[in-house]
């Protein structure tokens, strides 16, 4: 009898520790605002104001304007890349496919992918690119081109936070960040996660849904 | 002891069968893949595998994947490629100097260029050629290294 009673209180050790992780994952749980937090008096009271992703103006792989309108009160997740990329590009998108198969069909959830070589990366090219991964319309998932120095200005401080360049010396030709960024309804920056690591991406699809869960109240 | 008491210990002990009876099968599965292997390959061409192994991770799995599956239309897989596999000398130059243009991969189109790695030498081709013809199920065997010198 005794043999049982310590059995069963180890399984019941083992079942709250499960429930325990369990509860990590899905509480409504706090994400933190990233970025430079101002704060200014107006009229002897303070305002907080957190750093926000500018207006943006790009075009998608089905030649679709996107601007900061098209992901107005959505939750979205940038990255940068570029589709010759001999490096880290092709293990993040194949880790963004995981988030874009699981939320695809949330209509309040969208993703940015921009590239950061829009003189070879154009809206053709992210058309047979985006179809060859597995993404059949910009539905949910936009490959954005544009101008190039709007692109690293919105990756930059001013937006997205992430290293984004040209450099001679680096595999293909450009440096660029692995992260993906989440963003908020207001613009604000919820999260960073490195895409390359299956792990971190697991952290964020985890993630994502404290935020959608503001639509559901 | 109870009846009721006998009746939850053997529920519990089920219960735990569950997990080890998994592990049990996914061990013996990998095992008897790892023993194909080693009986295609000779005590040497073992030591290219294991080799090919760490270098295909270095310089390799980024694109084609860790499980040698590739990326969707992008990138061809290796797993069970009619490309790679009924031409071995050809994979040896793909993996020195890198290619551009559009390759049939089992039916497939793929059209993706492929970087050039410069800095390997002939063994480490031969390595590298070792592990990825005997891996996910292909079983190409011992890589002749008269095959793919210039």
């Amino acid at each position: 009898m005794k043999k049982i009673t310590l059995q069963v209180i180890s399984a019941l050790v083992v079942f709250a520790a499960v429930l325990n992780g369990c509860g990590k994952g899905s509480s409504g749980q706090q994400l933190p605002i990233l970025g430079r937090t101002d704060y200014k008096e107006v009229g002897g009271k303070v305002d907080t104001i957190y750093h926000t992703i500018p207006s943006f103006q790009f075009v998608d792989q089905d030649s679709a304007l996107v601007t900061e309108a098209t992901v107005d009160n959505k939750i979205y997740v940038a990255d940068f890349f570029f589709g010759t990329c001999p490096t880290i590009c092709p293990v993040m998108k194949q880790q963004m496919l995981r988030v874009y198969e699981e939320f695809k069909d949330n209509p309040n959830f969208a993703i940015l992918s921009h590239t950061i070589d829009p003189d070879h990366d154009t809206v053709a090219y992210l058309k047979d690119f985006s179809e060859r991964l597995g993404v059949p319309d910009n539905k949910t998932w936009h490959f954005l081109t544009g101008n190039k120095d709007e692109i690293y200005e919105i990756g930059s401080g001013s937006g997205y936070l992430v290293p984004v360049g040209e450099d001679k010396d680096a595999p293909g030709g450009y440096i660029h960040s692995g992260a993906f960024i989440l963003v908020d309804g207001q613009r604000r920056i919820r999260g960073m996660y490195d895409g390359t690591d299956p792990k971190q991406v697991t952290a964020l699809m985890s993630d994502i849904p404290k935020l959608l869960k503001a639509y559901d109240e | 002891m109870t009846s009721k008491a006998r009746s939850l210990k053997l529920n519990f002990i089920g219960l735990m069968a569950i997990p080890f009876l998994s592990l049990f099968v996914s061990c013996t599965g990998e095992k008897s893949e790892g023993a194909k292997t080693q009986e295609r390959l000779s005590d040497t061409e073992i030591k290219y595998f294991t080799n090919g192994k760490k270098l295909y991770t270095q310089y390799c799995a980024n694109c084609h994947a860790e499980n040698g599956e590739g990326l969707g239309r992008l990138i061809p897989p290796l797993k069970n490629s009619d490309y790679l596999l009924s031409d071995i000398p050809r994979a040896a130059g793909i993996i020195l100097n890198g290619m551009k243009g559009p390759i049939q991969v089992n039916g497939v189109e793929y059209n993706q260029p492929m970087p050039a790695n410069p800095k390997l030498n002939q063994t480490e081709v031969l390595e590298i050629l070792t592990y990825i013809t005997n891996s996910w199920g292909n079983e190409f065997g011992g890589v002749d290294p008269e095959l793919i010198k210039k």
